[in-house]
């Protein structure tokens, strides 16, 4: 067990060190993120009514636009030099490791954007309630873009055009984005948004087990 | 005694049949070749050998079990190594060494110089992958010979990039590795010096098939 606990930590670490030495693609769409929220008060106003119904679901929509930009750095450099071979090769079980790169793709991008979004509702002067519930909404919601994500990219890893990785994310992740906005629209009326959080934590258990070993077959399969 | 066998292998990719029926026996010690033009499926081969590829006719065999039912265990007893190097080229030398242990699960520590001048880069600790030329980055994807201690090897194309030097040191230590009880499976265009060794070999092409 503690042999297990110790290569998802070389792995983790490893493509912490990997994102943090190549920025380029992280700080590109988390600076596509903030620009696209600033767009929308420029084009709706910002009459607090306005900002406060519509800003927080704009921001899901952004956030969920810029994930879909990093996802495919998750496997993309692995796939270039043969590293993927090697990992999937390797004595230790597939699954573990891309677990790994997985929690890793969503600390070094996961973190930054719920952090950024936080700081954007300030600017935009949203409501606390909001605040909260895009909070709490968020960090409940990436983690499951990211392991949806990863199963996507495992799928379509080398084939050229990437759109076909959008098309195959975005409708996936729709319950996770009317669950959130969701829950962010009762927090603004003032109700309880409990259900809601609930249905996305379960969602996230779902994903947490099942992702990580679907993202393991479809590499094999990509690789033969 | 370990035995790694091929049973009535078959290779489509394409609608072009690469080869089939092909079948072969390895015990402790062998040494084999395949040779072939460009395209006649030596990678694929190694590849099938190594469970990367799964394939619908024929099995693959280790210790006289299928490797698909015995994932892990064959897993820990194998090291592939192919075209590409497999080494990360924001990482430094020691580092991407670091990563190649971990993975071989050996608890022990590593000595990086020691290792590093066997396969002649002393000095080259704290380099950059990317900085280093495309020999060396083969040295380094070839480290993991020094570094895991499996017992059969699929090398694909193992000299390439190499100079004189280089592939003499990875000569010795395929033969080391054979003495030792290893089995060694390798595809090559280039001429290999093994001093009266047994050396199998596996032609592919059209003609042969």
């Amino acid at each position: 067990m503690s042999e297990y606990i110790n290569i998802f930590n070389v792995i983790l670490r490893r493509d912490l060190i990997l994102a943090f030495r190549d920025k380029t693609d992280f700080i590109n769409s988390l600076f596509f993120f903030i620009i696209v929220i600033t767009l929308f008060p420029l084009s709706f106003g910002t009459k607090s009514t306005i900002v406060n119904e519509i800003i927080p679901g704009m921001i899901w929509i952004s956030a969920l636009l810029a994930t879909c930009l990093t996802l495919e750095t998750i496997f993309r450099s692995d796939f270039e030099d043969g590293s993927i071979e090697q990992l999937t090769l390797s004595r230790y079980p597939l699954t573990l490791l891309v677990s790994a790169k997985i929690f890793a793709h969503w600390i070094t991008f996961g973190i930054p954007l719920i952090i950024i979004s936080l700081l954007m509702g300030i600017l935009l002067s949203l409501s606390n309630e909001i605040i909260m519930a895009l909070f709490i909404t968020l960090i409940l919601g990436t983690p499951i873009l990211s392991l949806l994500g990863s199963v996507m990219v495992a799928l379509t890893i080398g084939l050229r055009g990437g759109m076909l990785l959008n098309l195959l994310i975005l409708p996936l992740s729709m319950p996770v984005l009317i669950f959130s906005t969701v829950a962010i629209q009762n927090a603004a009326s003032n109700q309880s948004m409990i259900a809601e959080v609930y249905f996305l934590a379960g969602i996230l258990v779902l994903t947490i087990t099942l992702a990580p070993l679907a993202t393991a077959a479809a590499l094999r399969i990509r690789l033969s | 005694m370990s035995k790694f066998s091929i049973n009535n292998l078959e290779c489509v990719r394409q609608n072009n049949i690469l080869f089939k029926g092909l079948s072969l026996t390895m015990e402790d010690g062998a040494l084999l070749q395949i040779n072939g033009a460009n395209g006649s499926g030596k990678s694929s081969l190694l590849q099938i050998c190594a469970g990367l590829i799964q394939i619908t006719t024929g099995e693959v065999l280790w210790n006289n079990i299928n490797i698909n039912q015995q994932r892990y265990e064959f897993q820990s007893n194998i090291l592939y190594i192919g075209h590409a190097n497999a080494i990360k080229a924001t990482l430094t030398v020691e580092e991407n060494m670091t990563i190649i242990h971990s993975l071989t699960g050996s608890k022990s520590k590593i000595n990086y110089s020691a290792i590093l001048k066997k396969i002649g880069m002393s000095g080259m600790n704290k380099i950059f992958a990317y900085n280093m030329s495309a020999g060396q980055k083969r040295r380094l994807g070839l480290i993991r010979l020094f570094m895991a201690k499996s017992k059969l090897w699929f090398l694909d194309e193992p000299f390439n990039a190499l100079d004189k030097e280089g592939k003499k040191i990875i000569e010795n230590l395929i033969i080391s590795h054979c003495d030792n009880g290893g089995i060694t499976i390798f595809t090559t265009h280039q001429r290999m010096e093994i001093n009266g060794r047994p050396l199998q070999s596996i032609n592919l092409g059209n003609n042969n098939v």
